[in-house]
């Protein structure tokens, strides 16, 4: 199975997903480690992390309208750059190319094994949507596929604003 | 007809451990101590020191001539003085939490008086009159019903029993009701069951080691005893299930064998 995903020349990137899925809910700190050692090998396109959505504040209750002050909805730091968390971490999804896939997958699962101190699975397959739908027309407009980065297609809810979910990591 | 109880059937220990929560002669094991005031704290329905709201007089100053039923029920001591009514609400995670909500229900009506209790996926709410509810809560939280990890005190905004646990084996709570204080070991709550921060941290005590889980759980899990080990359960499962199905809808099947289908003679 493969996604494909237009690069900048119009050339054809033959690109898949691989999950980690660890048995416990990761820290920032953790999720900090893990990607900054995953982001430096070779073929990563692009990286999506879900999880339970953390509120700001109190929704129900006698409590609603204070805050919350989750120690998981944090601002980490990748390669650089400030990623604030909106989620407590629960998988990571990364967008890697076909070509030595079978090596990252080695060395990845090297890196979760010197990280954590549970279990976790690693898989191979497509995990994110990877054709365009009605959510997308609904999102972005008629003719969007010209105006925007192919890599945003199944990488973002349609109800979330991208500027608050997606990170450009250079 | 004088009979004895029969509180759970099944011969694994997660049954045995089933009885002894629904079995009022059993006497729970207590396994920390938390003081009253925290319970209060906690609970959030009034402050520390303060009196009891109350919704009636007091029984004795109201007239109930007509009324057979208080001669047949000896009024719990809240509603004798009028206390109002308040809840309790405790949510239990799947990774061996000692209790879960329908072994909630049938322990508290079992063991406890006055109790309006309702059963959810993942969260068991108990309302009571006040004053008895903190005397329960109080031994709820103390004794194997809960663990500090597993076990979560939780008024609104209840999700998490069926997710994974995080690194340091805690139940998701989106509001973060309690932390794990790495330097000493133990689970502190920092906010009260509906997420309205606490003075200072009241501390829970520490998790249960997962052996001792194992051992004192009240659910069936694959990688624990699972529920087709136990084939007493499943046949009273599917007796009920067979009964409810077939008879429930009263259809004519059971006129000459009720009885026994129902494990009668």
């Amino acid at each position: 199975m493969s996604t494909e995903v237009e690069g900048q020349n119009e050339n054809i990137i033959k690109a898949t997903d691989v999950k980690i899925f660890p048995y416990r809910i990761l820290k920032p700190s953790t999720t900090e480690t893990i990607l900054n050692q995953v982001l430096v090998l070779d073929g990563v396109l692009r990286v999506l992390i879900n999880g339970e959505s953390l509120p700001t504040m109190v929704n129900f209750g006698p409590a609603k309208g204070l805050p919350v002050n989750h120690t998981d909805r944090k601002t980490i730091n990748v390669k650089g750059n400030d990623v604030p968390l909106r989620v407590s971490v629960g998988e990571i999804i990364l967008t890697v190319q076909l070509d030595n896939l079978e090596d990252f997958v080695e060395q990845v699962d090297q890196i979760l094994n010197d990280t954590l101190s549970f279990g976790y699975d690693i898989k191979v397959g497509v995990f994110t949507k990877n054709q365009t739908s009605v959510s997308d027309f609904m999102k972005y407009g008629e003719g969007f596929e010209e105006k925007i980065d192919s890599r945003l297609i199944g990488l973002v809810d349609p109800n979330a604003k991208s500027s608050e979910t997606v990170r450009y990591i250079r | 007809m004088a009979y004895d109880v029969q509180y759970y059937p099944g011969e694994s220990k997660i049954a045995e451990n089933r009885r002894k929560h629904s079995n009022p002669d059993y006497e729970l094991e207590i396994l920390r101590s938390i003081a009253d005031d925290d319970i209060v704290k906690l609970l959030s329905h009034r402050n520390p020191g303060e009196g009891y709201k109350t919704v009636h007089p007091p029984l004795d100053e109201m007239d109930f001539e007509a009324d057979d039923m208080k001669d047949f029920v000896e009024p719990i001591d809240g509603a004798k003085k009028g206390i109002r009514i308040r809840y309790v609400q405790f949510a239990d995670s799947m990774y061996n939490a000692p209790a879960q909500p329908y072994d909630r229900a049938r322990s508290y009506m079992r063991r406890f008086r006055g109790v309006d209790t309702g059963t959810l996926s993942g969260r068991q709410v108990v309302e009571m009159r006040e004053s008895d509810l903190e005397e329960t809560s109080k031994l709820l939280i103390e004794s194997e019903f809960f663990d500090p990890a597993k076990t979560g005190l939780r008024g609104a905004t209840v999700h998490g029993h069926s997710l994974r646990l995080d690194e340091n084996g805690l139940m998701f709570d989106a509001l973060q009701r309690y932390v794990f204080d790495e330097d000493e070991g133990v689970v502190k709550y920092v906010k009260n069951q509906v997420g309205v921060e606490l003075d200072e941290p009241i501390s829970v005590g520490e998790p249960l080691p997962e052996d001792k889980l194992k051992e004192i759980t009240t659910i069936y899990r694959y990688d624990n005893v699972s529920l087709r080990d136990d084939p007493e359960v499943i046949k009273v499962v599917e007796e009920v299930h067979f009964a409810r199905t077939a008879g429930g809808y009263g259809l004519e099947v059971f006129n000459d064998d009720l009885q026994s289908k129902l494990g009668g003679n």
